[in-house]
């Protein structure tokens, strides 16, 4: 990679933000696996593990997964928060292998919330 | 650098800033109790001991004055009850573990405490970290360390084994305030009290060494052996000490030379029925005199290798002297100096003496006296010479002494003598290289000792103009006769100088230029090196300063070319047939 | 002057990036143009949580929320509705008709009431893409540090924020950072940033979150350091214990150097400066500035005893700029938003003198019997109550709250009393406890506070340094006496002699975690006596937890003889057949609590020990 100068560093930040908040029209979906020390411990690697897995099998193309740190609630962990184009995110807490592919299915491809997992809707209060 | 003003227990003084407050205090007089501090390290601050009250407007603070800068304005109570009270649990804490330490004890008692709240451990080490810190930051050789931490902190060498990078200086052990470091192998000691080595590696030759200057013994000084230490240049106040110094070799014109290079004591060793050096309680005379000495290693108390103070001692006369084994000549002062050990002996110890001799051989002034009040102080002497000390004990009266053998001539009957020390009067010798000096200066040597001129004319003089002699160089000699003959050779010498001109000798040889083929046959043939070779003009010449006519040369040249004056062959030839004038008539 | 209507304009991450900033500078304009500058204010604020729909504008007080508004809509939006009183209706919010199933994250008062400044990217950007953190306004703060802020500048907006060291001292950042500048000018050495990752209090965990989270942040905030005081180094000393935040840190280092951001002459600014990882070996003490020095130059992390501050001698004598992560991650922030939206956040006026109070936020680490463990952040000042109660949702199993222990191993316990205490350095340090780096650990009824208070001085004893005597052996004696009284072994002089040893502590310990040590025991003397007096003069722990002052039983009536409890017994101490009521040998029993957990009806209790027999 090349140095950047100040107008490269503005001209990335410009191109993140469109896939940051997912405006850009090229995923649908975002799933965000929380994988903090917390998260790992809880099994949030396996979580991911079966999400590509699921998203593989069912040859789904619109959605993009990626990793963040922990998300403050560790006693709730495995956690993955579900952003759909057009919606207030989703929280999902407590997840298994097998949850977390039930929420791909049910809520990612079928538009219907998983109320069982689901912590809430909307995102944090920064400052 | 800036100049403070602060109150110390209510003193007001002045100070550089930032000065520690143990500095300040100390300077004025006030104690205070530090165990972890040493002037020569950086102050550590662990022990806190040293903990004091400080003031600073409204706020109060408990530092430790070892290394507490002290600022403009700051008050000190060194002694508050809030100080007195934190220095007591600190102590009853330091007990805890250490509840058998005298200078702990020593510092509790001061402040109060009869039993410790928790308690008194069995542990010597108060972690004050001085070893540690002398071994890395002064003594360079980082091999003592903390090891495990908080209650279980202790001090150790890596893994605890034996370093090879520990130089046995001895340093941790000096330093411990509570001596719960002792050195193992007291051999392996850099700084060994050797009988007759100095006491440290710096040390002055002799009490009356000319110039009086301390020396540094490279052989035992740390900074040769880490390149760190270097404590006597911080300690020094002028600045005086330097390492770099290297030997050098002077070369000093004189016109006159006082040989005055001494003896060297009998080896005993060469003796191995009395077993020197196997009996670690057989001493030689030195090694006696310097046990004795106020400043020697044991501060002048005579005491046995374990420290127990002899009962009985047997002193053996003529070892080395007077023997056809060894030195069949006498070494003139080991009787008064064996009455001398015995005298202080009985004083300082009240220990029973048995002198074992041959024959008393006081002969000097006073000396005779001296060996009859030796007599009236009970001390006890067998005529004969010691044929054994051996420690192998025949009945329970000999068990843990040393026994002498001996054949007591006046009642004609072997004895054997139990006791605890043994000194060996040695005698005296030549040193080593008396041979290797006496050609130098090509002076003849006897057996090993300097041959004087004559020995009743010219005691002090050789054979060789301007070099004299003086001392036991000369022969075995106590101290008042080498006095003597010191200043006879220093008259001598400070008479020609005063002359201003020397008398050479008139009979000297000289060489005939025409007839000296160049040979060079005579110049190893002078006894005084008087001879040289004009390499320009390739003939041999002689120095008639330095000729004393001896004429060997004029009777080895086979060209007949050198002449000794006044003796030459017609004048021989004359004086012979002067003298056969009769016969011949 | 007071303003008749505030036009709040979201400024939150999500906002921000639908152009918030323009918006806002529209309508002030037009509220200008307008001739209201007097009345009304455009003020910026913090998310709304409502990022879907941004921009997000609300007028106050009449209430109305308006979404999507862009700069363009300002001109009408200021007519109608500020001009007019007209709301403007195309707007407005409209509920999507079929209500959401879940509840939004809003209304969930462990989301509700934090106020996310360090954790702002928590959850939201990849923390191994360093295009995710530049997307979220990442590095938009050393363009203004770098080229158009002196130093002096830079010193003064952070000691002007109010910004406190999160890592326990709660010493001011800007003046720490202004001291060690001038100790480089003055004595011509080149100063050194270094990061304090060296989170060991257990139950801690604010500042790995963050690294784990949010890397850049640090990065980025010590960048701004090292152009404030001028050094050309810089260390992050992280414990080994935490490989991923160890991981992700060399990743961002690794990217930010690819990018020119460190290294030399970042972003052709002229400056150079690169930051090295160091690891820490998991000593509690090296979190000890002067021992995380020794250990950062390789020596035996211990704490050395010196009146002179590490930031001016510290790392190899140099001039060091210590800060902790989570005050590092403020940094930024701080130069981007401006001092003054920091200093609004928290308590105090800390304008004129960042002593006067706690601004910004404070990330907790919330653990022990709380419903909501976790990790929170919350604007200073909120109440423990709050953070309890409403955040951490309560004691579980419906037990009462205790007391809530602050501040690390080296913290103290406060009672229910002071749990409507504002949480910020001052009030805390005053009531006998400490902020600390923010670890919080929360107790029920059934912790027995003398057992507490051994147990942090069995862990404080464990990581003492052993280098001073107060410290090494007060807290050893400390424990041992703490031991006997949780054995029933007590005297009554034990209390005073506690509290004697403790008050020494603070007295004469070398460095600030020998000083701070005795604080779980002083506390605890200070809020729970009559437990101590319970434990010594009665030989009864009324928590329940010492187990020399307790015993088992069963209840006969409770018991059906399920022998669910005679399964769960490792040392079969439990008798009884099955359908008939069991019954427990005590001297067998090792009181471990598996039969309380297994019995399901209850029979099994702890009960005071009786010594009749």
């Amino acid at each position: 990679m090349a140095r950047l100068s100040i107008d490269d560093l503005k001209k990335i930040r410009e191109d993140a933000k469109r896939t940051l908040t997912l405006r850009s029209g090229e995923a649908r979906a975002k799933v965000i696996v929380h994988m903090g020390t917390c998260g790992i411990s809880a099994g949030a690697r396996e979580v991911m593990g079966a999400l590509l897995k699921a998203i593989e099998d069912r040859k789904v193309t619109d959605v993009i997964v990626t990793t963040s740190g922990c998300a403050g609630l560790c006693s709730r962990e495995p956690m993955a928060t579900v952003e759909i184009a057009g919606q207030a995110p989703v929280k999902y807490a407590d997840l298994k292998p097998e949850t977390m592919v039930r929420v791909l299915q049910d809520h990612i491809i079928g538009g219907k919330i998983v109320t069982d997992y689901a912590l809430a809707s909307g995102c944090e209060t920064t400052g | 650098m800036k100049t403070i003003k602060l109150k110390i227990d209510g003193i007001e003084t002045e100070a550089e800033d930032r000065t520690t407050v143990l500095t300040i205090a100390q300077k004025l007089g006030i104690k205070i109790p530090t165990l972890c501090h040493h002037p020569l390290l950086e102050p550590y601050g662990v022990c806190r001991i040293c903990t004091v009250e400080v003031r600073l407007g409204k706020r109060i603070r408990m530092v430790t004055a070892c290394n507490y800068p002290a600022t403009n304005g700051v008050e000190v109570l060194t002694n508050s009850p809030r100080v007195r009270r934190d220095r007591k649990m600190i102590l009853e804490w330091m007990m805890a573990r250490c509840g058998h330490v005298k200078v702990i004890e020593d510092l509790a008692a001061e402040y109060g405490i009869i039993e410790p709240r928790f308690g008194r451990g069995d542990d010597d080490c108060i972690l004050c970290g001085l070893c540690v810190r002398v071994c890395s930051d002064v003594v360079g050789a980082n091999v003592l360390g903390f090891f495990n931490r908080g209650a279980t902190r202790e001090v150790s060498t890596a893994y605890g084994e034996t370093s090879e990078k520990c130089i046995a200086c001895g340093a941790c052990a000096y330093v411990c305030p509570t001596g719960a470091i002792r050195i193992e192998n007291d051999a392996a000691l850099v700084r060994q009290e050797l009988p007759l080595g100095p006491l440290t590696p710096i040390y002055v030759p002799f009490l009356q060494a000319v110039p009086h200057q301390p020396v540094i013994d490279r052989e035992s000084c740390i900074h040769f052996k880490t390149g760190e230490c270097k404590v006597c240049d911080k300690v020094c106040e002028v600045k005086a000490v330097d390492h770099t110094l290297e030997d050098t070799i002077e070369n000093i014109d004189v016109g006159a030379v006082i040989l005055a290079t001494g003896f060297k004591q009998f080896d005993p060793a060469a003796i191995s029925e009395y077993g020197s050096g196997i009996y670690p309680n057989v001493l030689t005379g030195l090694e006696f005199e310097k046990m004795n000495s106020a400043s020697g290693p044991t501060g002048g108390q005579i005491m046995l290798k374990d420290g127990e103070i002899p009962k009985s001692v047997g002193i053996i006369h003529c070892v080395g002297s007077r023997d056809e084994r060894n030195n069949k000549y006498c070494s003139r002062v080991c009787c008064m100096y064996a009455l001398k050990f015995a005298h202080l002996i009985k004083e300082k110890t009240g220990a029973n003496v048995y002198n074992f001799y041959i024959d008393m051989r006081c002969f000097g002034k006073g000396y005779e006296e001296f060996y009859h009040r030796l007599l009236e102080e009970d001390v006890r002497f067998i005529r004969g010479r010691a044929a054994e000390i051996t420690n192998y004990p025949l009945n329970e009266q000999e068990a843990g002494k040393l026994i002498i053998r001996v054949e007591d001539t006046l009642i004609g009957e072997v004895r054997r003598v139990p006791v605890d020390m043994v000194i060996l009067a040695t005698g005296l010798e030549p040193v080593a290289d008396a041979a290797e000096i006496a050609r130098t200066f090509n002076i003849s040597c006897g057996n090993g000792f300097f041959t004087e001129r004559h020995p009743k004319l010219a005691p002090v003089s050789t054979a060789t103009d301007g070099i004299f002699i003086a001392g036991t160089c000369q022969g075995p000699k106590d101290i008042p006769d080498t006095v003597a003959q010191a200043g006879a050779a220093a008259s001598a010498v400070q008479s020609l100088i005063s002359r201003g001109e020397i008398e050479v000798e008139a009979a000297t040889s000289a060489v005939d230029p025409e007839r000296c083929s160049g040979c060079r046959i005579c110049n190893t043939l002078c006894p005084l090196s008087a001879i040289s070779f004009d390499e320009e003009k390739k003939v041999t010449v002689i120095n008639d300063v330095l000729c004393k006519g001896c004429g060997t040369c004029a009777a080895a040249c086979p060209s007949s070319a050198i002449l000794a004056r006044h003796f030459t062959d017609e004048q021989l030839f004359s004086e012979i047939e002067g003298v056969l004038y009769d016969v011949r008539a | 002057m007071a303003f008749r209507t505030h036009v709040l304009v979201c400024a939150g991450t999500g906002c921000v990036s639908g152009n918030s900033y323009a918006t806002a500078t529209a309508l002030e304009n037009e509220i200008f143009k307008k001739g209201l500058a007097q009345e009304v204010q455009v003020i910026r604020t913090g998310c709304q949580g409502f990022c879907a729909e941004g921009p997000i504008v609300i007028v106050q007080p009449d209430g109305v929320f308006y979404c999507g508004v862009m700069a363009k809509d300002a001109p009408f939006v200021v007519e109608e509705h500020l001009v007019k009183g007209r709301h403007v209706k195309k707007l407005m919010y409209t509920p999507p008709e079929e209500k959401s199933p879940i509840p939004a994250l809003k209304e969930i008062p462990f989301f509700a009431k934090q106020k996310l400044v360090v954790l702002r990217n928590r959850g939201a950007i990849d923390p191994e893409k360093i295009d995710d953190y530049i997307a979220a306004d990442g590095y938009t703060a050393i363009e203004k540090a770098l080229f158009h802020m002196t130093p002096d500048q830079i010193i003064s907006e952070i000691k002007r924020s109010g910004l406190r060291g999160r890592g326990g001292g709660g010493f001011p950042a800007g003046v720490k950072w202004e001291t060690c500048r001038h100790a480089a000018q003055h004595r011509g050495v080149e100063p050194v940033v270094v990061c304090n990752a060296d989170e060991g209090d257990p139950g801690a965990f604010m500042d790995r979150s963050i690294i784990e989270s949010d890397p850049h942040s640090v990065i980025e905030g010590m960048i701004i350091g090292a152009r404030a005081i001028g050094c050309k180094e810089g260390f992050i000393y992280i414990r080994r214990e935490y490989p991923i935040a160890r991981e992700r840190l060399l990743k961002a280092l690794e990217q930010a150097r690819d990018y020119g951001l460190l290294g030399t002459d970042i972003l052709g600014s002229g400056m150079d400066f690169d930051i090295e990882i160091v690891q820490g070996a998991g000593a509690f003490v090296c979190g000890e500035s002067t021992a995380l020095m020794a250990s950062l130059e390789g020596n035996a992390g211990e704490p050395r005893a010196k009146y002179i501050h590490t930031v001016e001698y510290g790392y190899k004598n140099r001039p060091t700029n210590l800060n902790n992560v989570e005050t590092w991650a403020n940094v930024p922030l701080i130069i981007h938003r401006g001092a003054h939206w920091f200093s609004s956040m928290g308590t105090g006026n800390v304008a004129e003198n960042p002593w006067n109070g706690s601004s910004g936020t404070k990330v907790f680490s919330m653990v022990g019997k709380i419903n909501n463990t976790g990790l929170i952040e919350v604007p200073m000042g909120i109440t423990l109550r709050e953070i309890i109660f409403d955040i951490g949702g309560g004691i579980p199993s419906g037990r009462q709250f205790k007391a809530v222990q602050t501040g690390g191993p080296s913290g103290g316990c406060l009672p229910e009393s002071h749990l409507d205490m504002p949480v910020d350095f001052d009030s805390l340090t005053e009531a006998g406890s400490m902020m600390g780096s923010g670890g919080m650990i929360v107790m029920d009824d059934q912790t027995c506070m003398v057992d507490i208070a051994r147990y942090f001085i069995a862990f404080l004893t464990e990581e003492s340094c052993g280098k001073c005597t107060p410290c090494r052996e007060g807290l050893r004696t400390s424990l041992e006496i703490l031991d006997r009284i949780t054995q029933g072994e007590g005297q009554p002089s034990d209390v005073d002699l506690l509290q004697e040893i403790s008050e020494i502590m603070q007295d004469c310990c070398l460095c600030a975690l020998g000083t701070s040590a005795p604080n779980p025991v002083l506390s605890t003397l200070r809020y729970f006596k009559e437990e101590y007096d319970a434990h010594i003069n009665n030989r009864q722990c009324p928590g329940g937890v010492c187990k020399e002052l307790i015993e088992y039983i069963i209840d006969p009536e409770k018991c059906d003889g399920c022998h669910a409890c005679v399964r769960g017994c490792a040392v079969a101490a439990i008798m009884g057949e099955v359908k008939k009521t069991h019954a427990l040998d005590k001297a067998k029993c090792v009181k471990c609590g598996a039969c309380i957990e297994a019995c399901k009806r209850e029979a099994i209790r702890k009960i005071p020990r009786s010594y009749a027999a």
